[in-house]
């Protein structure tokens, strides 16, 4: 069995590696719930992650925002049920989060959603979560890096970070990418901030000029702040694991039918143009998914 | 005690109902000096360690070797409902009332001569916790009329020890940002400030800074806080005190900012330094290749002078930890006779295997011994008490495998479960040994293909724990702290996760995943008792002494962190049945020695 490691090792959060075990021990009173109980219900529950504009966040007065959002309200018009969002934040990765928004819900209440948006859709992550699907790829992410065009021109490379600043958001795919490049001839400049906003606070105060993130997260971040002449690169990342890779949805592995008729929601809205459309709303280019 | 003891000559039953009509009469008062000299006084237990030490040794006599047999349940007290798991609570004793607290935040009174509650109290979880670290909790702090206790979003109660109502409660930490509380408070004398109720914070989300706060017990206002990583600036009544360490010292670029180290365990207190020690954990992020440095004071043990939250001094466990290896377990003070001469010494058993002797007064390396076999991530500890790292056994970069194929996997001993975990181990003022629940495992660690975190693609790592050897994990060891010679050891087939107690009987006790409350010979390791509890114990046992009988509990409920585990180590704990509940034994009267 495989076992993520932990950042620290008082956390649990390794309890997807149980699968079976676990799910038989610790089932909560929420069960599977298959297309028709959905409906019969009247609500679907979606998780969407907290922090992560233009995806998806809570605004100040506690309401779920953003594009992931949306699609989640265009489900449920769909289904003709009412929305109830669940955003919590990402555990240490997207097996712990498959394992505490999907199928085995958090420690305390048990609480987990019927669909979980924005999950990576690749094949090993799917077979080593046995009691998730993960199903529809809808968008495809990409690594990117925005600069302010009056601090750095140009960027070619990340060579120039070797001595001016470099904003990210701490423990992400970025500022994990970042520490390791070139032997870590970085690690002097990146200034990390505790949350995406705080990374976004550094660029948008003109403190630091340049951050790096996913593409439509930098996307976002210029469309917010239309007084900086900012623009986007990719410039080469040597030693960086994807570059990018396709974005679907995950279910209960015995919701299936209700990934399939979510899935058909999400055709409906891409071959629409309705897709395309939701994304420019936030200043982002949608980008079809690219299966591997 | 005394008083006591005159009501229990007049007759058995009106002792007990006098003894009845005192807990609801008189006003809990407990004082700052009873704490702090909780572990003499064998009528209470007003601290958790029995006392502020942490020793774990009870000076009581009346159960011993021979008389141990007679042992039986008084009454045993169920925490009810479906929140059963994971209890890993010590009880404090007061005027024949035991406080308890159990997983989920909640905490009981109860009445000792009957077995009935006195009061319940649930603290209210907000639904969107999510705590990083568990449901349990290990236990509460007295004084005067107050109990406290931690709970799972992060928040520290101050309740009426009488009604359980709430006095106060302040907030610790954000549960939003992964904060949560599972220790036990920790009460000091201070002369500037009076007693003071020490916690450390406790959080598994990048971007925690571990800390220590100082709060008045009466208020709960913070009167001190210290950050446990460099570049931090600590607090004093308000103001600014002094940084810890030097910034950028042992840390690159911003890194310390976010660098972890949460002393998530509490601490202990030395009445004759006048200092409280509390352990740190890991740095973050895992990778140690992320952040080069020895990333100071993570896996570490601090000394703090609860006067001001200065640190006194700090010793690294694990300098530079790529094993997870938290320097969170207790250390204990203890009198160390050496050559004569009287050593003010300290132990503690680390997660990296190693038992380390500290002198405690200044945090100078004194000597460090194997307590588990086999280990590999060091090839020993150095005079200055620094490992002798084997670079084979570092786990690898996770980067160095771009093409995004497993890796070569290591096999680093001790698992990051630890040589020994949270669970605190004993020293006898009988025998001068240490006692020490220790698990014999090692963990083999790889490079994984691609995975993701909040939606994007990075390299991490994967492992899985393995046992050392085919008939037992667990393993309590009796250790001499002056030549690091193992006297005795008693192996478990499951993994040891309940604390230890020893006594002026001659008694070690423990309990086990298998359920048994059981007790030892001091010297030989000899089991001279048990009894099966119905339900896994990961707790720690206690004894005293009411109405001139010896009395013993623990508290019984399988869970925390090893049924969490899959491979070879849930073959060994899967088949363990729930519980919830306290036991507690005595011996039928003319049974017991005195």
């Amino acid at each position: 069995m495989t076992i993520r490691m932990p950042g620290f090792g008082q956390r649990l959060r390794h309890l997807a590696v149980l699968g079976l075990l676990a799910a038989g021990l610790c089932s909560p009173g929420l069960q599977a719930r298959p297309v028709d109980d959905v409906v019969d219900s009247g609500k679907l529950v979606v998780f969407a992650y907290s922090d992560y504009a233009p995806y998806s966040w809570k605004d100040d007065a506690g309401n779920a925002q953003g594009i992931d959002v949306e699609i989640g309200r265009r489900f449920g018009e769909s289904l003709g049920v009412e929305v109830e969002f669940l955003i919590r934040g990402a555990d240490e990765n997207l097996d712990d989060d498959l394992r505490v928004n999907i199928w085995k819900g958090d420690i305390v209440y048990g609480k987990y959603a019927d669909v979980m948006m924005h999950v990576p859709y690749d094949r090993e992550v799917d077979a080593r979560n046995e009691l998730a699907v993960l199903t529809a790829p809808y968008f495809q992410e990409q690594m990117a890096l925005l600069h302010n065009q009056s601090i750095h021109p140009t960027v070619e490379t990340f060579g120039r970070f070797v001595t001016h600043p470099i904003a990210v958001e701490v423990d992400t795919a970025g500022d994990f990418f970042l520490s390791n490049a070139f032997r870590g001839q970085l690690l002097q400049s990146i200034r990390r901030g505790r949350t995406f906003q705080d990374a976004q606070q550094l660029y948008t105060s003109e403190e630091v000029g340049a951050l790096m993130g996913a593409r439509a997260q930098m996307e976002w971040v210029a469309h917010e702040s239309p007084d900086i002449d900012s623009q986007i690169v990719q410039p080469p990342m040597p030693g960086i694991v994807r570059t990018g890779w396709p974005i679907g949805i995950a279910v209960k592995h015995d919701s299936r039918d209700l990934g399939y008729a979510l899935g058909d929601v999400l055709t409906d809205m891409i071959d629409s143009g309705d897709m395309k459309d939701l994304y420019a709303r936030y200043g982002v280019e949608w980008l079809p998914a690219e299966l591997p | 005690m005394k008083r006591k003891n005159t009501m229990v000559a007049v007759a058995g039953t009106l002792a007990l109902s006098v003894a009845g009509f005192s807990n609801t009469a008189t006003a809990v008062d407990v004082s700052i000096d009873e704490i702090v000299n909780d572990q003499a006084s064998g009528e209470d237990i007003v601290s958790y360690g029995l006392g502020p030490r942490g020793q774990r040794y009870s000076p009581l006599t009346a159960l011993d070797k021979d008389n141990i047999k007679n042992l039986y349940p008084v009454w045993s007290f169920s925490f009810g409902g479906e929140k059963q798991r994971g209890q890993e609570s010590q009880p404090l004793i007061k005027d024949g009332v035991m406080y308890v607290t159990g997983s989920y935040s909640r905490m009981w009174a109860i009445d000792i001569a009957t077995g009935e509650e006195l009061w319940q109290y649930d603290a209210r979880l907000p639904e969107g916790i999510l705590p990083c670290c568990d449901v349990v909790n290990r236990g509460a702090a007295i004084l005067g009329d107050k109990v406290f206790f931690g709970t799972l979003d992060a928040k520290i109660v101050a309740l009426d020890a009488k009604t359980g109502k709430v006095i106060w409660r302040k907030k610790l930490g954000d549960y939003e940002a992964g904060y949560s509380y599972t220790a036990a408070p920790l009460i000091v004398p201070t002369k500037a400030h009076g007693p003071l109720i020490l916690t450390g914070n406790s959080g598994g989300e990048f971007g925690v800074v571990g800390q220590v706060d100082a709060r008045n017990p009466d208020t709960g206002e913070l009167v001190w806080s210290r950050p446990t990583i460099e570049g931090h600036m600590g607090t004093l009544n308000g103001e600014e005190s002094s940084m810890t360490g030097v910034k950028n010292e042992t840390w690159a670029g911003d890194m310390w900012e976010n660098g972890g180290g949460a002393p998530w365990l509490g601490g202990t207190y030395d009445p004759d330094t006048a200092l409280a020690y509390f352990g740190t954990g890991n740095p973050a992020p895992w990778n140690s290749y992320l952040r080069p440095g020895d990333n100071k004071w993570t896996s570490s043990r601090i000394a703090i002078d609860p006067e001001n939250g200065e640190i006194v001094w700090g010793f690294q466990s694990t300098p530079h930890d790529g094993w997870d290896f938290d320097g969170v377990n207790e250390f204990i003070a203890f009198d160390m006779e050496k050559d004569g001469e009287t050593i003010q010494a300290g132990a503690t058993a680390d997660r990296n295997g190693f038992f380390y002797v500290l002198d405690r007064t200044n945090g100078e390396f004194i000597s460090a011994t194997p307590f588990v076999q086999d280990i590999t991530w060091a090839k020993g500890i150095d005079e200055k008490g620094r490992p002798l790292f084997d670079p084979e056994n570092r786990p690898g970069n996770p980067a160095e495998s771009a093409d995004g194929k497993k890796g070569k996997a290591i096999f680093a001993v001790p698992s990051f479960l630890g040589g020994k975990n949270w669970m605190p181990m004993a020293y006898s003022k009988k025998t001068s040994n240490f006692y020490i629940p220790s698990n014999e495992w090692g963990m083999d660690i790889w490079n994984e293909p691609v995975t993701y975190k909040k939606g994007a693609a990075y390299l991490g790592a994967g492992f899985t724990i393995k046992p050392l050897f085919d008939d037992y994990i667990g393993s309590l060891k009796s250790m001499d702290p002056i030549t690091g010679d193992i006297k005795w050891e008693y192996r478990n087939k499951a993994p040891l996760w309940g604390g230890v107690l020893t006594t002026e009987g001659g008694l070690v006790f423990m309990g086990t995943p298998e359920g048994y409350l059981k007790a030892f010979d001091d010297e030989t390791g000899e089991e001279l008792w048990k009894f099966q509890t119905g339900t896994g114990i990961v707790s720690s046992p206690i004894t005293w002494e009411q109405d001139g009988e010896q009395y013993v509990a623990i508290v019984t409920g399988w869970g925390g962190a090893v049924p969490l585990w899959g491979g070879e180590v849930a073959k060994v704990v899967s088949y363990l049945n729930q519980g919830g509940s306290v036991w507690v034994f005595k011996i039928p009267e003319g049974l017991a020695s005195n």
